[in-house]
């Protein structure tokens, strides 16, 4: 007996396109370099990111590492900061403390 | 955090991971951390952080261009057995039987719409920094009969998809949702508004319950534990949503439905959708304002906002024996009574050294009012709390004792089931 057969539909979504986003170029090296390290705000994190920021300045102590709260919470853009940091910064460090 | 960077098309985004958790931790630990490994990797992670900044780029990390994804409408042609276990082992269902959606199944639903089957209807995400699937009038109709519902209750499941909120949040919090109707639909499609209303006891109720979370794992971005959905224990309450329909009928002279204190007539079908923390069940009789104030207050504003579903018998009891004339009187008094114990608003001191609203604290700590004043109350003194506290009322149940539940429940959007008919 040959078993019943169905035609079905995908349950699936519509995904959108992707548009890649190559990352920046590397440094060669850290020395001479300011390198942002931006708190994400989840809440309670801050001692978090100080010890980061702590740790990169004992190891690499001719890097101007500069430490910043995003604004908002960590649901929020920030894009002022994010302009600041293309300006002034040549590498940034994001942090999502949980 | 990889699906959500796949989506941004920042696959490669460089990531170390450090042990959770690292808030309200101190910092000698958060620095061990810091020179521990990445449980993901083994690699030290202050070590993978200064290697992510300064090894060169491969040849995937510099692509750039667009990548399309086409769907596939039909999955093909098989027996249903094969079908079951093959949406089993996808994730495409809630892990019970369904009803295998085929061409005739869901041409049959879509008999419940005079919507167009390629309508779009909306987008959906599992939460905002994902990215959104898109989905049509048939895509929500194969989930619709994946969950068992008849086209008669197409109409509401439709109004709770277009307004693309999820039923599956993702947060390591494990969200729980629900689903209130209002008006003429209820009866139509006979929903439970009585005895049993949240439990397991009526079909309609059920199935349009269970079509969100399918709407929302297979049209709302295939959420798949680990990926998308960071719940760290899970939520029952998503099986079914705690859908159910107001009792109107049995609402106080004077008491509004809720969807016309939302704006709509009393004649319009509606559907509201709600998500949250917590979800409790409590009992009325000689103490229920004290109950009320305190499970406000402790439990209910820690997120999201709140939400009260009363039997019909608390809302004569606030209506006859208190004086409550209106829903909106009820609210009031719970504005001006309900109170925020200091220690718990500010934080424990040793577990939450920063405290439990961080913001409002920072935001005190800088005179912002009227949290400096907060701050500034003399010990013992409970904290009026006024923020947000917009709490949803509704009432149902079968009125076999004054019983209510109630939770930090916040209303995410209310759509016209009419308008999808």
């Amino acid at each position: 007996m040959v078993e019943k057969t169905v035609t079905v539909l995908s349950p699936l979504g519509t995904l959108p396109p992707l548009q890649l986003q190559p990352m920046s170029p590397r440094l060669d090296t850290l020395d001479g370099k300011t390198i942002y390290i931006v708190d994400a705000k989840f809440p309670a994190s801050e001692q978090f990111g100080e010890e980061l920021v702590n740790l990169l300045k004992e190891n690499y102590p001719k890097t101007n590492f500069v430490y910043r709260q995003k604004a908002g919470s960590y649901f929020a853009d920030d894009p002022q900061l994010w302009a600041e940091i293309k300006e002034k910064g040549d590498g940034m460090i994001q942090y999502v403390g949980h | 955090m990889r699906e959500s960077l796949y989506g941004k098309g920042m696959q490669h985004l460089r990531v170390a991971f450090v042990q959770h958790p690292v808030a309200y931790r101190p910092s000698e630990e958060c620095r061990q951390k810091l020179l521990g490994k990445d449980p993901v990797t083994g690699r030290q992670v202050l070590q993978e952080i200064v290697d992510h900044l300064t090894l060169s780029l491969n040849e995937d990390e510099s692509k750039t261009g667009n990548i399309e994804r086409p769907r596939q409408r039909i999955l093909g042609t098989d027996t249903e057995e094969n079908f079951q276990e093959l949406f089993r082992n996808n994730g495409w269902t809630l892990y019970l039987p369904i009803i295998v959606p085929t061409e005739e199944r869901v041409e049959a639903m879509l008999k419940g719409t005079s919507r167009k089957p390629d309508e779009k209807v909306a987008e959906m995400a599992p939460s905002s920094p994902h990215e959104k699937w898109s989905y049509n009038v048939e895509q929500v109709a194969v989930n619709a009969v994946i969950a068992g519902a008849k086209p008669e209750y197409f109409p509401v499941i439709l109004a709770v998809a277009s307004m693309g909120h999820t039923a599956l949040f993702t947060s390591t919090n494990s969200f729980t949702a629900m689903v209130c109707v209002n008006g003429p639909i209820r009866n139509e499609i006979k929903m439970n508004m009585s005895i049993g209303t949240f439990g397991p006891f009526n079909h309609a109720n059920a199935s349009i319950g269970a079509a969100w979370s399918l709407v929302s794992k297979n049209l709302g971005g295939r959420v798949t534990p680990g990926l998308n959905y960071m719940g760290s224990q899970g939520q029952g309450h998503n099986f079914t949503n705690l859908c159910f329909g107001e009792r109107e009928e049995r609402l106080p002279e004077g008491w509004k439905p809720f969807h016309v204190l939302k704006g709509y007539k009393p004649e319009e079908s509606v559907v509201s959708v709600f998500h949250g923390w917590n979800w409790s069940n409590m009992g009325g009789f000689e103490s229920w304002k004290d109950q009320t104030i305190r499970i406000f207050f402790e439990d209910n504003f820690q997120c999201c906002g709140a939400s009260i579903v009363m039997d019909p018998l608390v809302a004569m009891m606030l209506h006859d024996d208190l004086g409550y004339k209106t829903k909106e009187e009820f609210h009031q008094w719970l504005k001006e009574n309900v109170k925020y114990d200091q220690k718990q608003y500010w934080g424990f001191p040793g577990q939450f050294p920063e405290g439990g609203h961080p913001e409002e604290l920072a935001r005190a700590k800088a005179g912002e009012e009227p949290y400096a004043s907060w701050l500034k109350l003399p010990e013992g003194v409970k904290i009026p709390i006024t923020r947000e506290l917009d709490v949803n009322i509704m009432v149902a149940g079968g009125e076999t004792n004054p019983y209510w539940q109630a939770g930090s429940l916040g209303l995410l959007g209310t759509a016209s089931v009419d308008e999808w008919r």
